[in-house]
């Protein structure tokens, strides 16, 4: 019987340590049983009936699992949250980093924007890397003491709160929060980068924007800043109504007259004191950035349509 | 349907069953073995992987009592149906003889076709 001393033992390995003498117990004398009812009908086991018998009942780890089934870092019922919240940091993590890289790259001398996207990417993965363990951990600590994170009854709500079955759209994705989020801070960054950039950082620079081209994009700031209340809301809201869906309209009515305006009162750009290392000339590079602006100012445009049809359907 | 998906709802469809199985069963003293050969010649099989871990947790809830023995030489677990576990096996078959009432007549209607 050394073969199911064994096997016992291993199951045994597989257990929490203070059921392991208990249920070990009980399973060698649930298979000793087992096996005199085979000695009766077959008379005299060999050591291949019994190894037979006991692959029959399963691998040791199995057997341990049914015993004590192995619980979820995180219970099902806290799923949903847990989503929500990795969304929610993951997104704020992706704003703040673009922040740092902005104001890296603004800083550096050769404004490379490959450099740029590297470094906004890896920062994000290697933060997103420590946020997601973190945010896991914490609920599976919660969850391990027999509690529950999301069992917390939240702020009261109403059926009649819901939005309508056949307007899908009204629902406001994390995503697209974040994304405008972390564009507004982009262009905040860009355009206040003389109030933090010291002097020889912007003597450094190839190419600049002209006095008067900065001095609008910063008149244009406070409707940026709008923006960004406007997200925020967006954020707290998570779902379209009325009074978000003009806020925006204006907005992106603004900011389409805005960019129209800007990419007509060229000149934009101009030579900075280092000489540029460029495959285009200063030249080139503006009429680059008129029809950039031109063509960005088709996304708010197409906004302001859409967010106008979804008012009416609101209505 | 494929096999996979009968397993799947058959297995579905007797996890509560045999909890009911096990509890009615216990109404006299068994051990693993016993249980599992009572419950076998009653026509309900159940593999050991399912039925020793049920049981442990059933004693475990309370609803069982369960003592060590010697007999026949070795010493074997003995469970018997506790005073709680009477209380909730008696509500337990009620509400089973309710559901097998209900669904009877519906399992037979779909059988013969008819919608009403």
């Amino acid at each position: 019987m050394e073969l199911v001393e064994r096997y016992v033992a291993a199951v045994q390995r597989e257990l929490p340590e203070d059921k392991r003498q208990e249920i070990g117990r009980e399973l060698n004398a649930n298979i000793m049983d087992q096996l005199d009812a085979l000695k009766e009908q077959q008379g005299q086991l060999s050591e291949d009936d019994v190894a037979a018998v006991l692959k029959q009942m399963g691998r040791p780890r199995v057997v341990a699992y049914q015993f004590i089934p192995p619980k979820a870092l995180v219970a099902a019922e806290d799923m949903p949250l847990l989503k929500h919240t990795l969304y929610m940091v993951l997104g704020v993590l992706f704003v703040l980093q673009v922040i740092g890289a902005t104001t890296h790259w603004m800083g550096s001398s050769d404004g490379n924007l490959i450099r740029f996207l590297l470094q906004l990417t890896f920062g994000f993965l290697d933060e997103a890397c420590f946020a997601f363990t973190a945010i896991v951990l914490s609920f599976a600590a919660v969850n391990s003491s027999g509690q529950r994170v999301g069992r917390c009854a939240g702020k009261d709500w109403s059926p009649k709160q819901l939005p309508k079955a056949d307007l899908g759209w009204q629902h406001i994705s994390l995503t697209d929060v974040f994304t405008d989020l972390a564009t507004y801070l982009f262009l905040l960054i860009v355009i206040w980068h003389p109030l933090w950039m010291n002097p020889e950082q912007i003597t450094d620079r190839s190419v600049t924007f002209t006095t008067d081209a900065l001095l609008m994009l910063q008149w244009f700031s406070p409707v940026i800043v709008f923006s960004v209340l406007l997200s925020l809301w967006q954020l707290q809201q998570r779902i379209w109504n009325r009074g978000l869906l003009l806020s925006s309209i204006v907005v992106n009515a603004a900011f389409v007259v805005f960019l129209v305006v800007l990419a007509f009162s060229g000149p934009l750009l101009q030579a900075g004191p280092v000489e540029l290392k460029s495959l285009f000339t200063v030249l080139q590079l503006e009429k680059g950035f008129t029809y950039g602006l031109l063509i960005t100012a088709c996304f708010p445009g197409y906004e302001v349509v859409r967010d106008l049809w979804r008012f009416n359907k609101l209505n | 349907m494929t096999t996979s998906q009968l397993d799947k709802m058959r297995l579905e469809l007797r996890r509560g069953v045999l909890v009911l199985a096990v509890l009615a069963s216990l109404k006299q003293r068994h051990y693993g073995y016993s249980l599992r050969k009572q419950l076998q010649d009653r026509g309900i099989d159940i593999d050991e992987g399912t039925l020793y871990p049920l049981v442990r947790r059933l004693a475990e809830q309370g609803l069982l009592d369960s003592e060590w023995q010697q007999a026949e030489g070795r010493e074997r677990r003995y469970y018997l149906l506790s005073e709680q576990g009477k209380e909730l096996l008696a509500q337990l078959t009620d509400e089973w003889l309710q559901l097998n009432s209900a669904l009877g007549p519906l399992l037979t209607q779909d059988q013969s076709g008819e919608t009403e």
